[in-house]
């Protein structure tokens, strides 16, 4: 058994922020577990669903967000404790069910994590989640470290039951990929059987009554976080400068003030919850510090609401200068790090951090700044394939196409790697919309093909609405749903289409073809590595009216990697190889641009870079010359 | 004590599992260990840098403030090149893997990839001690290039001081891997180790 | 401008490509990975930032430099409308059944067969009939292939880029049956550095067809299916003045169409063209206007001569003499083509100015 699945707690382990979650969600009981994936998230559903083999808990990946959040409240409707996760964008999707789950209440503790990824490191759009809190009139807990991560989920769960509403645990990327030592608990013994009273519904009716209740309960937790030892204060009485910080920043915040020395003039209140806001606490930490900084991420969600407060409180706290995002101290976008809150407090004390010198001269070594690492498909990539085919095809009508893209791997096509193909990237599944809509501009005279692609799990999440929105409206597109067989952006989360489910177990897969298939929509299956068939298929497709769905199945690179690998050796023929001249002018390297074909600058020829190629081959059909030769590996 | 180390490099080099290995054997050993990994979009390919805070006192935060790294361990030279400015030192190390890893614009002829030997240079006069290591062909020849994380574990762990030895690596390997690639492992740990100390430059 | 002061691929792209007056020749495909020829059209399909600029100094409608025939320096006085020639003739091939399947006389199909038969050349460049997509250049090496091939498409098919293919897998001996400004590109092809001199080696024999314009083949196979010709065409023809008609024979049967509603898918390219009788051949070969079933045919080289007459020696074609009325009606038509070619062309000078 692993050990962040023993019984019995007392160790200390290294945890992830996200097994943190987890293990404070089976410590509390928890026995429904739901969520989609998405970075910075996964790793909650991907530990639970483990644990499932273990302990008396069902896991799930759900379809999407809202389902999932939909999902786990019948649980709790039924009274057994559930979570669901999901990183920012998720919870835009849950918003409609959330504002009104918080107006029927909840049963068993229901708890929602989100897990933001301020940067937008591994995201399309940088959001802060936690103003759906506010939104849904719900309590709102950032854990600062995993140990904390794992406490606050605990109490996440009787705060939820305490109020009969769910409740939101907002982590971060740099708190859910940290791991640190964490000290865990006991696992509960698992009883009590689920079971849905008929007496009491859950339901929105009468709409005053419920939101006036729904207050009073916000109010209730308010009492409970004034008593709460996870908002704490640390520094002198009479602060000269006091710091309201929450989530990581915290982290960021208690090292800047050691490493500056100044443990005597600055004071550090450290938010738990941060909606509701403990009141009485800030009023009296308000009124002892005249200076007040503001480190939160993303918007500014505490520094806002602490302002209202301050001017609410009038001449009880007097006249503050805050420095945050209205000041300008710190940046309106982007994640928080410790140089930048060193940088805000040396500002305010006058302190200048000692690095500069260093700095200096390392920037006469390094005059330029270092070239960045472009983003690009994998070795052996099918995307590559299928971008590549896009592109022929596109070229080939010369009508000026474009595709309208969606989220996944394949987003990267707005970039070389995918051949600049893609114009636009927004929102799950929104690419088939967006289709959907310029395949009825034809009567206002637009004639540019459009081609859309989505991936095997964006078609279960939410391009299927869209998909029979065109069949509904005989709108003209064409769909290209990219089957890697895998949630490969967010690490190979299964889906209905691959067989297996969350916790391992075998399942019937969804077959996307007869999907389309039952909605009247024409549909081929074509293959992304055989680059020329796949591109007059799209051509003769781009031609035909109606919905269209071309499925491009071959699995993700990596998962092949593990599963077999790949058939092939390869090799550049030097004497054939054309190089920079015309005929090629460098196009498996300029063009086809696949990590594992480099270029020698010595011989000017191509070369495999035997540590990245995986033997995919399909690059010998993109060489003019035919000088990349493909070997069948020895079998060894 | 508290040693500040950064494992640069590349996606699909192995760099979080080397971190992990090396977090849970610090934390075995009685040590407070928090690790803050920043992996971008892509899963292989894109830069990834783990920064890994080891102390006898308390956990630290996730992210290592400027110019504090004492080690940084570099599994590709571009990477290390990159985030020397904001994170180096006078006094920090560096043991660095000399086999670049061409990101595609510099493939594609876009953008230059800087010379190794300029990196190393650069690298060694900025004024901590540099270990530049031949790792990648070493990891090929002990079964393929996803060796290199170990033999880069077993160099950092040989470093002079470092609280973390290559036996509680190896208690940690025994758990993670199964018996057949213990002793692969075990051999590249001992590499690495091999290297640090016939590389005293 | 010199060669290497250009800046080769993108400087096509801008002076042809986007000024949609490329004629869809095929000559710059094939050549490199940069360009296709796909369903009756030259597309870009990447760009290309390095190279010789081979694909420029072919194209007919790069304009890079005026080129001139070496036989034809010292005649500037005479009448060249027709381009230098050193015979006009009228012929037919003997077999029958090419005036069926081919264009009028059966002259080409019938000296592509002869040819290859004797082993003048081992293949031939030609155009092919096109089946879901459009007609598309085909590597012909045996009389039933060439024979498959016959008949006109009246729309450009981008050949040459077979024959850069044929150069490129090492094919020797090949003849070249296309348009006037197919011809040219050869003729380009063939002073073009650094390579040109020996890929034009390649080349047996250049049959040049007249040409008046050809269509955009996607444009004309829109309008047919609007038109209800869904089928295959076994045949295209455009009956000699004053028919005014545009004859489309399918599976189903025959369509007839106002030669009016066709004229509007001509190549925007077609309008800048000089030469009607495709002057760098070394035969050119067109409809003999007022007499069904012949040819006229002009030769022009020593090579062509050769090869016409040993056609003749052979039986395989029939001689007649082009009276003199025709000659001189053909003479108008090419010197008309000729300065509205001219006008064209100083039109988009102007209006691009």
């Amino acid at each position: 058994m692993k050990e962040i699945f023993e019984r019995s707690g007392g160790s200390e382990l290294l945890l992830q922020g996200n097994e943190a979650i987890a293990r404070g969600a089976l410590e509390s009981g928890v026995r429904f577990c739901a969520g989609y994936p998405g970075n910075p998230s996964s790793e909650i559903i991907e530990t639970l669903a483990e644990a499932a083999k273990e302990i008396p808990v069902y896991a799930e990946w759900s379809i999407n967000e809202k389902v999932a959040l939909e999902a786990a409240a019948a649980a709790s409707f039924a009274g057994l404790r559930a979570i669901v996760s999901m990183k920012q964008n998720g919870v835009n999707v849950v918003s409609d069910f959330l504002t009104n789950l918080s107006l029927s209440g909840t049963g068993g503790g229901l708890v929602l994590v989100t897990c933001d990824d301020p940067g937008g490191i591994s995201s399309t759009n940088e959001e802060d989640a936690r103003l759906f809190a506010k939104l849904a009139d719900v309590p709102l807990l950032e854990p600062s470290t995993p140990q904390e991560a794992l406490e606050m989920t605990k109490w996440a769960f009787e705060l939820s039951e305490q109020i009969k509403n769910i409740v939101i645990l907002r982590s971060v990327s740099r708190l859910s990929h940290t791991r640190a030592n964490t000290l865990i608990g006991d696992l509960p013994d698992y009883g009590g059987g689920a079971f849905f009273d008929t007496k009491s519904p859950f339901h929105t009716f009468p709409v005053l009554t419920k939101h006036l209740e729904r207050h009073k309960k916000l109010d209730s937790a308010m009492i409970l976080s004034e008593r709460s030892a996870f908002n704490r204060y640390d520094g002198p009485d009479w602060p000269e400068l006091l710091v309201i910080a929450s989530g990581s920043c915290w982290n960021y915040v208690t090292e800047a003030v050691e490493l500056l020395d100044l443990s005597s003039k600055v004071g550090v209140l450290k938010l738990g919850m941060t909606w509701p806001l403990p009141c009485n606490l800030l009023r009296k930490h308000l009124a002892r510090a005249g200076r007040i900084l503001f480190a939160e991420e993303l918007d500014a969600f505490v520094e806002e609401s602490v302002k209202a407060l301050t001017a609410d409180l009038g001449s009880e706290v007097g006249i503050k200068n805050f420095y945050g995002r209205g000041s300008g101290h710190i940046p309106i976008c982007g994640e928080l790090s410790p140089g930048l809150i060193l940088g805000v407090l040396g500002d305010l004390f006058s302190k200048v951090w000692k690095a500069e010198i260093f700095r200096e001269k390392i920037r006469t070594f390094i005059p330029q700044p270092v070239p960045p690492r472009e983003f690009g498909f994998c070795a052996g990539c099918p995307h590559r394939g299928s971008f590549y085919a896009i592109k022929a095809a596109l070229a080939w009508d010369g009508r000026n196409g474009f595709v309208s893209g969606d989220i996944g791997c394949y987003s990267m096509g707005i970039w070389p790697t995918g051949f600049n193909q893609v114009k636009s990237v927004h929102a799950m599944g929104s690419g088939v919309g967006l289709a959907s809509g310029y395949g009825k501009l034809g009567q206002f005279g637009f004639d540019q093909p459009v081609i859309t692609v989505c991936g095997d799990s964006t078609f279960f999440h939410a391009a299927i609405p869209a998909l029979i929105n065109a069949r509904f409206n005989d709108s003209d597109i064409l769909l290209l749903i990219l089957d890697n067989s895998a949630t490969a952006m967010t690490g190979f989360q299964p889906h209905p289409g691959t067989g297996s489910n969350a916790m391992g177990h075998k399942v019937e897969p969804v077959d996307i073809e007869s999907v389309c298939r039952s909605l009247g929509v024409y549909v081929e299956v074509g293959d992304p590595y055989d680059l020329n068939v796949t591109a007059c298929a799209i051509y003769r497709l781009m031609g035909m009216a109606g919905p269209r769905v071309l499925i491009l199945r071959r699995k993700c690179a990596l998962v092949q990697g593990r599963q077999g690998g790949f058939p092939y050796t390869m090799m550049v023929a030097r004497e054939k190889c054309l190089g920079e001249e015309c005929g090629c002018g460098r196009y498996c390297t300029k063009i086809f641009r696949c990590p594992g074909l480099i270029w020698d600058a010595a011989e000017k020829k191509a070369l495999i870079d035997e540590v990245i190629c995986v033997g995919c081959g399909i690059c010998s059909e993109a060489c003019p010359r035919g000088a990349i030769v493909r070997m069948e590996k020895r079998k060894d | 004590m508290l040693q500040n180390l950064i494992i640069t490099g590349v996606g699909g080099q192995g760099n979080v599992l080397a971190s992990q290995i090396l977090g849970r054997a610090a934390v075995l050993s009685g040590l407070k260990v928090t690790i803050g990994e920043t992996f971008g979009l892509s899963q292989r390919g894109g830069s990834v840098m783990s920064h890994v805070r080891i102390s006898d006192k308390r956990n630290y935060g996730p992210l290592i403030p400027p110019n504090m790294a004492d080690v940084i361990l570099g599994l590709e030279p571009l990477e290390t090149l990159r985030i020397i400015q904001e994170y180096g030192s006078e006094t920090c190390s560096y043991i660095v893997n000399s086999r670049p890893i061409y990101p595609l614009n510099s493939i594609a002829g876009e953008m230059e990839y800087p010379d190794p030997e300029w990196i190393k240079m650069v690298v060694s006069s900025s004024g901590g001690k540099l270990y530049w290591l031949d790792a990648t062909r070493h990891a090929i020849a002990l079964g393929g290039p996803i060796m290199l994380n170990m033999i880069m574990l077993g160099a950092l762990c040989s470093l002079p001081g470092f609280p973390v030895s290559i036996s509680q690596i190896q208690a940690i390997l025994a758990r993670v891997f199964p018996e057949t690639k213990l002793e692969a492992n075990h051999r590249a740990l001992a590499t690495g180790s091999e290297m640090i100390a016939g590389n005293a430059n | 401008m010199a060669i290497g002061e250009e800046r080769y691929q993108s400087e096509l792209i801008t002076r042809v490509i986007e000024k949609g007056i490329c004629v869809n020749c095929g000559a710059c495909v094939g050549l490199c990975p940069y360009f296709a020829y796909f369903d009756g059209r030259v597309a870009v399909m990447d760009r290309c930032g390095a190279g010789t600029g081979r694909c420029l100094q072919v194209c007919p409608r790069a304009a890079y430099t005026q080129i001139m025939r070496e036989e034809a320096k010292g005649l500037e006085g005479r009448d060249l409308s027709l381009g230098f020639y050193s015979q006009v003739l009228t012929a037919r091939a003997k077999d029958k059944y090419l005036h069926e399947e081919a264009q009028y006389g059966g002259v080409v199909t019938a000296l592509v067969c002869l040819g290859l038969e004797k082993g003048l050349f081992k293949g031939a460049v030609l155009t092919d009939r096109g089946g879901e997509l459009s007609p598309g250049g085909a590597l012909a090496v045996t009389p039933f292939a060439v024979k498959s091939c016959a008949g006109s498409r009246y729309s450009a098919s981008g050949s040459l880029s077979i024959l850069n293919k044929a150069i490129k897998d090492e094919n020797d001996g090949i003849a070249v049956v296309g348009l006037p400004c197919q011809m040219e590109a050869l003729e380009r092809m063939q002073r073009s550095v650094p390579d040109g001199g020996d890929r034009a080696s390649k080349v047996a024999i250049r049959i040049g067809l007249f040409c008046t314009w050809a269509l955009d083949y996607r444009k004309l196979r829109d309008f047919l299916y609007k038109n209800g010709v869904k089928g295959i065409v076994r045949k295209y023809d455009i009956p000699p003045p004053p028919a005014e008609k545009f004859v489309v024979l399918t599976e189903e049967g025959q369509k007839e169409f106002p030669l009016g509603e066709i004229r509007v898918f001509v190549q925007k390219g077609c309008y800048l063209c000089r030469d009607m009788t495709a002057e760098w051949a070394d035969i050119s070969v067109g409809t003999m206007e007022g007499t069904a079933g012949w040819n006229t045919v002009l030769v022009r080289t020593e090579r062509g001569k050769d090869f016409l007459d040993d056609a003749f020696k052979e039986g395989i074609l029939e001689k007649g003499n082009l009276p003199d009325e025709n000659l001189k009606h053909l003479i108008v038509a090419s010197r008309n083509k000729r300065e509205r070619g001219k006008k064209a062309e100083s039109d988009m000078l102007r209006d691009s100015e």
